[in-house]
């Protein structure tokens, strides 16, 4: 008689031996694609978001803009200006900039002491907006067509512009991103046959002890779900470490000033909680998309030889 | 038990390799399947395994054609037929419990309900010390008496063996033998593959005779 078997033995050896599944490499190829994707997606997310943000900003200012024509009195005109302006619905405030402001503004460009007073330089009435879509800018302009010399800047132009450019970028990573697990899909299909041919002896073993393809399916794919997860999990964290180091960097290595503008630029890099829940739905997505590839690759396999 | 009606077999395009076979096999029964290398034995096997098909005639099993069996009745067909090939097939990574347990598993059983089966079953073949031995550290002679419990854990109605002596000593040949005598008396329909002479003269099982694509039967 032999001992009996010890209870609570662990859990059974795998029916595919772990070496045989080329897991390391599948691992790191699925890290990298991840990586990639998390990327991708946080650099399209800080796109949209400073795009939408920088976007609201302007709208929210319109710019009246006086020329100085020979026979009118500029300052009498400004005035005129702003209180045309506070009398339009859905205007907050109007505020003609002084003449120091003015200089201000076009010291980078201009140098500083410069005497504007000499120069028939337009002045600007910044208009600013309690709601966008209620002002009435329309009215605005036609009432402000009466003071000569006088024009409406809204920015639109600008706006357009900077929503196709942005929306352009996030056309481009939404297509990169579609790429990238395509090309994750064709390498899991590879590493699956070719695992599953590496096992070939095991399959046939298992078809005649009568195992169903379903059995033999599970004990493949179970494999492919956790080195997806694996794989995703670490690209997904190594892309959250990225975009830390990346908003440190910035933080520390850039000047104040300039760090400041990039900041109202991007969005001081963070890509808050969105962010965050994005990556671990990519990571989600792609340790998926290895699962079902590989079950759809085992299935195809198994159905092809018997 | 089985039933072979006119039955054909060709590989693609190739001759005929089994020529109109028409047979039956009682339940119960033991025989030897002998013929030369080369004779389609094994392509034979493989046709009561269901693991092929007739390039023409019906092959019925238990009562029922099986001749174009859709995949799950095939599959709850095939867990009524135990296999011993004469490479023994085991698992390299799996100890012998496991491997002889492992018909058990795909079934989706839980190891407390079938390990006290395998166990005896072990004991009953003299591998109750072997039990957690990889197949690399076996000799010939117990790996294929791993392969024979393997077949028979879940006590299958027939039970076809490929030549299971081609890779064992002589007197190894004789004692696997009686093991599958002792199946047979337990009930078990046997049909046994061989060609090696001295069990042909030991044991005095009818015979069936494949030559040249035609069977024929010596009692
Ligand atoms: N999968 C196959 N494809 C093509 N020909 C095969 C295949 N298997 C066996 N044969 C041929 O069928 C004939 C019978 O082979 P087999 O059944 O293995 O005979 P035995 O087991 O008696 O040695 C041989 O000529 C062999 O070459
Ligand atoms: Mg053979």
């Amino acid at each position: 008689m032999t001992e009996p078997r010890k209870i609570g033995w662990s859990r059974p050896t795998p029916i595919v031996p772990s070496q045989s599944v080329a897991g390391r490499t599948l691992m790191l190829l699925i890290g990298i694609m991840t990586f990639l994707s998390c990327v991708t997606f946080g650099g399209v997310l800080l796109v949209q978001k400073s795009a939408v943000g920088w976007s609201a900003d302007v709208g929210r200012e319109v710019t009246i803009q006086i020329r100085p024509l020979d026979g009118e009195v500029l300052e009498s005109n400004l005035r005129l200006a702003v209180s045309i302006a506070e009398g339009v619905p859905g205007v907050s405030s109007a505020h003609a900039l002084t003449l120091e402001e003015s200089e201000r503004l076009l010291e980078p460009w201009l140098g500083a002491g410069l005497d504007l007073s000499d120069l028939a330089i337009p002045r600007l009435v910044v208009v600013r907006l309690a709601d966008p879509n209620a002002a009435d800018i329309a009215r605005l302009e036609r009432e402000i067509s009466a003071i000569s010399g006088a024009s409406l800047e809204t920015h639109a132009a600008w706006r357009v512009q900077l929503n196709t450019m942005a929306g352009t970028i996030v056309v481009s990573g939404i297509l990169v991103l579609a790429l990238i697990l395509v090309a994750t899909a064709l390498a899991i299909v590879f590493a699956t046959r070719g695992t599953m041919s590496t096992n070939r002896e095991i399959v046939d073993v298992l078809h005649f002890i009568g195992a169903s393809n379903r059995f033999i399916a599970g004990e493949f794919q179970g494999r492919f779900l956790m080195i997806g997860l694996r794989g995703g999990i670490v690209g997904g964290v190594a892309a959250i470490l990225f975009f830390i180091f990346i908003s440190a960097a910035m933080s520390t290595v850039m000047p104040e000033q300039s760090s400041a503008q990039l900041g109202v630029l991007f969005g001081q890099f963070s890509l808050g909680v969105a962010g965050l829940l994005g990556i671990v739905g990519v990571v989600l997505v792609i340790a998926g998309l290895t699962a079902i590839t590989s079950r759809l690759t085992v299935r195809r396999f198994l159905s092809q030889i018997s | 038990m089985i039933a072979f009606e006119n039955v054909g077999l060709r590989y693609g395009h190739g001759p005929e390799i089994l020529k109109d076979l028409t047979f039956r096999i009682a339940p119960g029964s033991f025989h030897f399947l002998t013929g030369p290398s080369g004779s389609g034995k094994t392509s034979l096997l493989r046709l009561l395994l269901l693991s092929l098909k007739p390039s023409r005639g019906t092959i019925s099993m238990f009562g029922e054609d099986v001749t174009n069996l859709e995949r799950d009745r095939l599959l709850q067909m095939r867990r009524h037929i135990g296999i011993v090939f004469q490479e023994f097939r085991l698992l390299d990574h799996l100890t012998t419990f496991e491997n002889v347990a492992l018909p058990h598993r795909v079934r989706g059983q839980s190891e407390a309900s079938y390990r006290a089966n395998v166990q005896e079953l072990l004991d009953w073949v003299g591998l109750g010390d072997k039990m957690d031995a990889l197949p690399a550290v076996l000799s010939g002679g117990e790996k294929q008496r791993a392969a024979i419990a393997r077949a028979v854990i879940s006590k299958p109605d027939i039970l076809l063996a490929d030549e299971p002596t081609g890779n064992v000593d002589p007197e190894l040949s004789e004692r696997l033998l009686h093991l599958f005598d002792e199946l047979n008396r337990m009930g078990t329909t046997i049909i046994l593959a061989t060609h090696e002479l001295n069990l042909l003269r030991k044991f005095d099982y009818p015979r069936m005779l494949l030559e040249h694509g035609e069977l024929t039967f010596h009692d």
